[in-house]
């Protein structure tokens, strides 16, 4: 359910079936080209040449400041051996087997707890899902302050005598990552749980109304019925959830930036501090972005894999 | 209420539904929700709603409060003794919120402006044109909807300032001005517009322009709106283009420019939180007015992902 509206793969000559596609017109050669070429020019500006550059870059010791000779793999192989870099591998995937269940969990359970005609949730849902259009930065910025030592959130802790010291959420290098991750989450669910909510507004009410005939209760519908018809659009949510936390750069570069010492530097976050600033080391910074790339094909193709599966 | 006497506490089911004190009219499938069901549900949605607006309102606490007045010790503090706007005053006149909003609602222009031209361009031409090399350039556009923006960061950086936008609103706009998702959007639009309007305007005498112009644009606007809304909200929360290609702080969106300031101006967090909330304004206004068009362009945006 995920990629491509399979007739968006035929080639263009082959004749397709009358009855899933319009008439497609053939013109004059300069008609296509009038419609295409301006997003084609664009895209091959800024898309598909820096696309190709940046396999280029990768193999050269350019830097953002210019020059630049071929080095073949000598970018790869210090990459290979660069401490700082799998360390900052190794913290964006701790983000994401920490973020991606909670999201999940999360949102599924938002979900389905705004998915009813109880009096109230049609204004509580459009407050929960208001998060996903707030800007990420200004979020960034907000939090900064909610978990500052004197923030809300320890002004909370103490008000409720939970703890007696404020909690050091960003200073502390162990907590810091994790304070970031809340702020993912809560930015994050917004939008899944709309995603989600969707899903299960399409969900057929026959089986669970022949459940509660039966006299299943809640919980054991949610689970038994609800739940399995959401799979696919659940397994998306993660996905998308996983790729974005590969992704993760304004957090930790707007409240933490990156620190205590290294401890929330995120593998774009070392891309930008090695490639433009304070680095200028574009060749260098382009293998971090290969290997970035890789490791986001290979979320999309694990996706693929799954929703071919489910096809079948 | 209490007349359900089931083995499942409180759940009638709708065909033995004993008759209510006081009948109303409502969609069916209220009356089957129990009491409980909705205590447990109005508990937990409170405390969802008070996790996602706690922050908020702690913001627009502290940003209505004066200098003299402490932004710590929760409860107690929490509505401002003596609200003033003298924060959202300051943020309009001692640091450049005002010139932040500016380049961000021209960004936002120019980002739509360029969002929706080449996206229905693009899209039609994919929906009802013919021509060589269509179903490859629809694979490629599916092929790159997976490349993350932040792999081609540094090269897109240098290739912009080789042609020579550095520093410029146009280099903020340029690399992120074609959409894939409004592309197929646009196309999925023209795809379901019928072919006998195409050959009533044809017989008639339209050309391919005009045919375009006349009689397929007029049939999608519904989907144009849902295009801009989307790119509206893109172009108000990018944050690390802007950031890596503008070095002029004249020149920063409101994203960029709240977050130098929090740098640099950390003295007066009411004031920046002041202009912090100052900056959600757009997108939540757009957001709450045009909720169709944000649901529609998300989740066909999700399933394209």
């Amino acid at each position: 359910m995920t990629l491509a509206p399979p007739e968006a793969a035929a080639p263009a000559r082959a004749r397709v079936p009358r009855r899933r596609t319009p008439a497609i017109r053939r013109h004059r050669w300069f008609v296509p080209l009038a419609f295409v070429a301006p997003a084609l020019v664009v895209q091959g500006v800024f898309l598909f040449l820096p696309l190709i550059n940046t396999f280029v870059l990768a193999f050269t010791d350019a830097s953002t400041v210019g020059g630049g000779t071929f080095t073949g793999l000598d970018n790869i192989s210090r990459l290979a051996s660069d401490g700082a870099f799998w360390a900052a591998v190794g913290r964006t995937f701790v983000y994401m087997a920490v973020t991606v269940p909670v999201i999940t969990v999360v949102s599924v359970s938002v979900a389905i707890l705004v998915n009813t005609s109880v009096r109230g949730a049609g204004i509580v849902r459009p407050i929960l899902f208001s998060p996903m259009v707030m800007p990420m930065a200004v979020v960034a910025v907000v939090f900064q302050y909610v978990l500052s030592s004197q923030g809300l959130a320890n002004q909370i802790l103490q008000g409720l005598r939970i703890t007696a010291e404020p909690v050091p959420f960003l200073n502390d290098s162990d907590l810091a990552l994790f304070s970031l991750m809340a702020v993912t989450i809560w930015k994050g669910c917004a939008l899944y749980t709309l995603i989600l909510l969707a899903a299960l507004q399409n969900v057929s009410r026959d089986l669970d109304e022949a459940a509660q005939l039966d006299g299943a209760s809640w919980p054991r519908r949610t689970f038994s019925v609800t739940l399995p018809q959401i799979r696919g659009t659940t397994t998306l949510v993660s996905i998308l959830a996983a790729i974005a936390t590969l992704r993760v750069f304004t957090e930790p570069f707007v409240i933490t930036g990156g620190g205590p010492g290294k401890a929330t530097e995120t593998i774009v976050l070392y891309l930008y501090q090695r490639g433009i600033s304070p680095g200028t080391d574009a060749g260098y910074a382009s293998a971090v972005s290969l290997v970035l790339f890789v490791f986001v094909l290979a979320v999309s193709g694990i996706s693929w894999l799954i929703s071919r599966r489910n096809r079948i | 209420m209490s007349s359900a006497s089931t083995v499942d506490p409180g759940k009638p089911s709708p065909h033995t539904a004993p008759p209510r004190p006081r009948p109303r009219p409502q969609p069916s499938g209220r009356d089957r929700i129990s009491t409980k069901e909705k205590l447990i549900r109005w508990a937990l949605m409170l405390v969802a709603v008070l996790i996602v607006l706690g922050p908020l309102l702690w913001q627009l606490s502290n940003a209505l409060k004066g200098a003299a007045e402490s932004t710590v010790g929760f409860p107690g503090t929490l509505i401002p003794r003596d609200p003033t706007f003298d924060n959202f005053i300051t943020a309009f006149t001692a640091i450049p919120l005002p010139r932040y909003l500016l380049n961000s609602a021209l960004i936002a222009t120019m980002g739509v402006t360029a969002n929706v031209v080449l996206a229905t361009l693009t899209g039609y031409a994919l929906a009802r044109i013919s021509f060589r090399g269509r179903g490859v350039y629809i694979t490629v556009l599916l092929a790159t909807a997976v490349l993350p923006f932040e792999v081609i960061l540094v090269s897109t950086l240098l290739v912009t300032r080789g042609v020579g936008l550095q520093d410029t609103l146009l280099g903020v706009v340029l690399p992120q001005a074609v959409s894939i998702v409004s592309i197929f959007v646009m196309r999925q639009a023209f795809l379901n517009i019928p072919d006998e309007l195409e050959e009533a305007a044809t017989v008639d005498g339209a050309g391919p322009f005009r045919l375009f112009a006349n009689v397929m644009l007029p049939s999608v606007r519904g989907s144009l709106a849902v295009v801009a809304v989307l790119g509206f909200l893109d172009s108000w929360d990018h944050f690390i283009w802007p950031l890596v290609i503008l070095s002029d702080p004249d020149k920063y969106p409101v994203n960029v420019g709240v977050q130098y300031l929090s740098g640099t101006f950390s003295a007066d967090q009411r004031v920046i939180s002041a202009a912090a909330l100052v900056v959600m304004v757009p997108p939540l206004l757009v957001y709450f007015f045009m909720q169709k068009q944000v649901f529609k362009g998300l989740a066909e945006g999700a399933l394209k992902g």
